[in-house]
This record gives structure tokens, sequence and C-alpha cells, in this order.
């Protein structure tokens, strides 16, 4: 009977201890920047506009690099605020951008280093964005409904999976760890 | 006497020249089998030597100065003086006094080598990169304008990604400014004296020609509009070089108010006062030189921005004795450092108390004499 309760103490613990393993990862150093101008606002076209010019500004691998890693963050922030604000459908929009231009980092990376750069400080410094990354989208995912139906006042209404979403971005960020 | 002169003179050169060899950097590993950590173990004696080349490079300048003065020079000698000075002083050890042409090169490889932004990517992002070693502003993106950095191409392929040959070919593309500098204010000044206080002048000779600072280029194109304007040539050239000129290393923005009353005359054809103009122009660039610790600190080769002008200007007494006592108190600047190594304690309060303490005494002598 006491082998038993101790038995079941120890699988409590070992269940706890994995349940915590599974959901906790290590803390980055990294810093994200604060929010900027969000959508419906003239800053936010204008920061559009801005993204555009700076593609040509951010030329060479490593500086390609560094504008996808630095529009993935942006967009990131936003999609976070904007999930805060229960703007899902933006919020949604906003961390697919980030997505998309997270993806892009590590091809310019490879290229880099096909061009005989050194590329350690940069790797570890997407794998420290990566690991940020994935804390702040598990803010999000806590914070989120998994499913959301979206109903725009003069068209049809649209369904957000947005636990899927969510968790498509931690598996495209756990890709660089 | 003339040729004793000269040859004492060039004796002095190549004292410089050996001397600067005793600077290198011991990670300077291009020049290893040169390196003797002299100026570094034996500091005291290396200030000492230091304090000898500034005092007989001074009475070297000031003879010539009064030779040229008492008409006892012709052009022909001071066009020698010229060309032995740099043909000696070109081959010296750059990173002195200062270690700015390494980030000059380092600069240039981020754009011209790594093919990367250098206003965006720092040189100590490429990893065991060989300049990393003794390049001692790497952590920082490119301080310079973009037609420095665009210019830098130049000397950045003619060195063929030779690290030596670069270093020279940068050293050689700022003598060719010096030169067309000097010429300049020949072709503006008609005034040997002036070319003489301007080329043989120690601080623009050693912050040019042995540390190879960009000012001249600044200070050639800044010039060179003016000149451009003065001879009524070409309008749009010479809006198109006082651009460049702002965007070597930014300082001559001041000199925008100038620049646009002298295009405002030129374009109305009313006439120019020339002399008042670059009075103001030397008192703008005097402005920015005071103004140069809101970015970092006064350096000495910043002077450079207002010699150009106030050379043009000899007749204006208090301004030349001014900035001829700033070329010697500037360099003096040099030797906190020099002689104890730090940049801390007592050094930061040594160096403005050197820097200035001539200019001040020589203006408070002035307003005395004045009232007198």
């Amino acid at each position: 009977m006491i082998n038993g309760k101790l038995l079941l103490s120890i699988l409590a613990l070992v269940i706890l201890f994995l349940t915590f393993q599974s959901s906790v990862y290590a803390q980055s150093n990294y810093v994200l920047p604060y929010p900027s101008a969000m959508p419906g606002s003239i800053f936010y076209k204008l920061n559009l506009v801005k993204e555009q010019i700076l593609k040509y500004w951010y030329f060479g691998d490593f500086g390609q690099f560094h504008y996808n890693l630095k529009q993935s963050d942006k967009y990131l922030v936003e999609a976070k605020t904007l999930f805060e604000y229960k703007q899902y459908l933006l919020g949604l929009q906003a961390l697919k951008r980030s997505d998309k231009y997270f993806s892009n980092t590590l091809p310019y990376i490879i290229k880099a280093q096909k061009e005989g750069k050194n590329i350690v400080q940069k790797q570890n410094l997407l794998k420290e964005a990566g690991l940020k990354h994935i804390n702040v989208i598990n803010s999000i995912k806590e914070e989120i409904p998994e499913i959301f139906i979206w109903r725009p006042e003069n068209s049809l209404s649209s369904r957000l999976d947005l636990k899927n979403a969510v968790q498509r971005s931690i598996s495209i960020r756990k890709k660089y760890l | 006497m003339k040729i004793t002169i000269y040859v004492a003179y060039c004796i002095f050169l190549f004292f410089i020249t050996t001397f600067s060899y005793l600077f290198i950097d011991p990670n300077f590993s291009y020049l290893h089998n040169l390196y003797s950590g002299f100026a570094f173990d034996y500091r005291l004696q290396t200030t000492i030597l230091y304090l000898l080349v500034i005092f007989l490079f001074f009475i070297f300048y000031f003879l010539f100065l009064w030779l040229v003065y008492k008409k006892r020079l012709n052009g022909e000698y001071i066009r020698l003086l010229i060309f032995t000075t740099v043909g000696v002083l070109f081959f010296s050890y750059p990173a002195v006094l200062s270690y700015d042409i390494f980030n000059y090169i380092a600069t240039g490889k981020v754009i011209f080598f790594y093919h990367e932004n250098p206003y965006i990517v720092m040189p100590i992002e490429f990893a065991g990169d060989s300049v990393l070693a003794f390049t001692h502003a790497a952590n920082k993106i490119a301080l310079y304008g973009s037609s420095w950095i665009l210019l830098t191409l130049i000397p950045y392929t003619a060195g063929f990604g030779n690290f030596l040959l670069i270093l020279f070919s940068f050293k050689l593309f700022i003598v060719l400014f010096y030169f067309a500098l000097s010429f300049l204010i020949w072709k503006i000044s008609k005034n040997i004296f002036s070319v003489c206080l301007f080329a043989l002048n120690p601080l623009v000779l050693i912050e040019t020609l042995v540390s190879s600072h960009n000012d001249v280029i600044m200070m050639f194109f800044a010039l060179f509009s003016f000149y451009l304007l003065m001879r009524k040539k070409n309008i749009l050239l010479a809006i198109i070089f006082f651009i460049l000129s702002v965007f070597i290393k930014y300082a001559t923005f001041i000199l925008i108010p100038v620049f646009l009353y002298v295009f405002w005359r030129t374009i109305r054809k009313k006439a120019v006062d020339w002399q008042k103009i670059f009075y103001f122009s030397a008192l703008l660039m005097l402005g920015g030189f005071f103004l140069s610790p809101i970015r970092e600190e006064i350096y000495p080769w910043y002077a450079i921005w207002f010699l150009s002008f106030t050379f043009l200007i000899p007749e204006k007494k208090f301004f030349l004795n001014i900035s001829l006592a700033f070329s010697f108190s500037l360099l003096l600047r040099y030797i906190p450092y020099m002689l104890t190594g730090t940049y801390i304690g007592q050094t930061p309060i040594l160096k403005e108390l050197l820097s200035f303490t001539l200019p001040v005494l020589y203006s408070l002598y002035y307003v005395l004499k004045k009232k007198i």
C-alpha cells in the first residue's frame, strides 16, 4: 500500500517534470523592439513603404539576414499587440508575415557561408532570436481561442484556426534551434 | 644656406619616417619583422622624441615662412620642399597617432570585398578577418559619408587585395588630394605665403601625410566648389562638389549658409567679397571644430577644417596666429596618452590643457595689447 503511494508520488513528479519540460524554453537575452504603428494608422502605411525601401538598403547576405530578422521581430511584436487587443485577423496576418521573414533568414546565412564568411555569430543570433520568438508565441498561445470565426460587416465570415497557426509559427522557429 | 637648410630638413623628414615605425602595433602582422615595441615599452623616451619632432618641425616651418615672407625663397624652392616632404613622409607608418586609416580600409573591405552595407554591417561581424586584430573601431558601422565610402573604391581596388598595397594606396590617394588642395590654395590666393602656411604646416603634414586623415579631401571639394563659383564657371559642378564635400564627413555641412549666399550672389551676377567669404567660412569651420565634442572629442586633424580657409587670408593676423597656435598645441594633445598609455585618469584633462592653453594665452595677450 505504502509502496503504491510512493510509486504514485514518483509518477506524479515525473509527469509534472515532463510537463514543465515540454512547455518551458530556455530564456533568451535577445531583445525585441517596441511595437511600432498598428494597422489602420497612416504611419503604418508609411512603414510599409519604408519596409520596401529598406529591402534594398540592407544589401549583402548579412544585410539581408539582418533585414529579414528585423522585420520578423517587428511583425511578431505587432502580432502580440494585436492578439492582446483581440484583433485576431490582423494579428494572424502579422504573425504570418513574421514567419515569412523568419524563414527568409537562414538561406542568407547559408549563402554567406558559401561565400566564405564566418557565420557563427549569425547562427547564434538566429538561435537566440528563435528562442525569444518561441517564448513570445507561447505567451500568445495561452491567450487566444483555438478557433475564431471572424465576421466582417459586409462580407462572408472566415474561420481562423489560431492554435494551428501559432503552432506552425513555433515549428518554423524550432527548426533553427 | 638654402642647401644646408634643405639637407637638414631632408634628414629631419627621414628621422620622422623612421620614428613612425617605432609605433607598429604588435598585432599588425604585415610588418611583424619591423616590430620593436619601443613606443609601448619606452614611453618616456618616445614622448621626448615626439616632442623633439614637433619642436623641430615648427622651427623648420617658421624658418620657411620667414624666408618666404622676406622673399628669400621662390616658388621653385617651395615646390621642391613640398615634393620632398611628400616623397619621404609617404613612406611613414600611418598608425602612429591614430588608427583611422585601418578603419577606412576595414570599411572599404566590408563593402568592396564582402559586398555588405557598411552602414548596417560592422567589420567585427566578419569574425576571423585579419584586419580585426589591429582595427580599433571595428565595432562601429561606417562613420563617414557616402562620398568617402564610394571614393575608397579607388585605393581599395588599387591594392589588388594585398593589405600593404591597399594601405599605401590609401596613403597615396590622400597625398594626391593634399597636392590638389595645396594647388587650389595657390590658384585662389596666388600667394606663395598662403601655400607655405598650408602645405608645410606640421599639423597638416602629420595628420595628412603620416596619419592619412581624409579631411583634406573634404576640404578640397569644399574649396573647389567655391573656386568654381569664384570663376563663375560651372555652377552645377560647384553644387555637386559641395555636396561631395558634405558627404565625406559631414563637417562642411556648416558651410551651407555661406555657400548659398555665394551661390545666390553668383547667379544674380553680383560681386562677392571673397576675403569675407573665406573669413566667415574659417569662422564657421572653427565653430564646427569647437562643436566636435558633441559627437566625440576634438581631434587634432579637425583643425584642417579651418586652417584651409584661414591660410587663404593671412592678413587677418589674430586669426592666423590663433590657427598657428592651434596647429602647435593640438599636436601636443597626443602626449598624455603617449606617455601614460591610458585614456583615463589625468589624460583627458591634460589633453584639454595642452590643446587650449597656448591659443587662450595668445587670445588674452591680443585682447590686453589692444586695450593698452
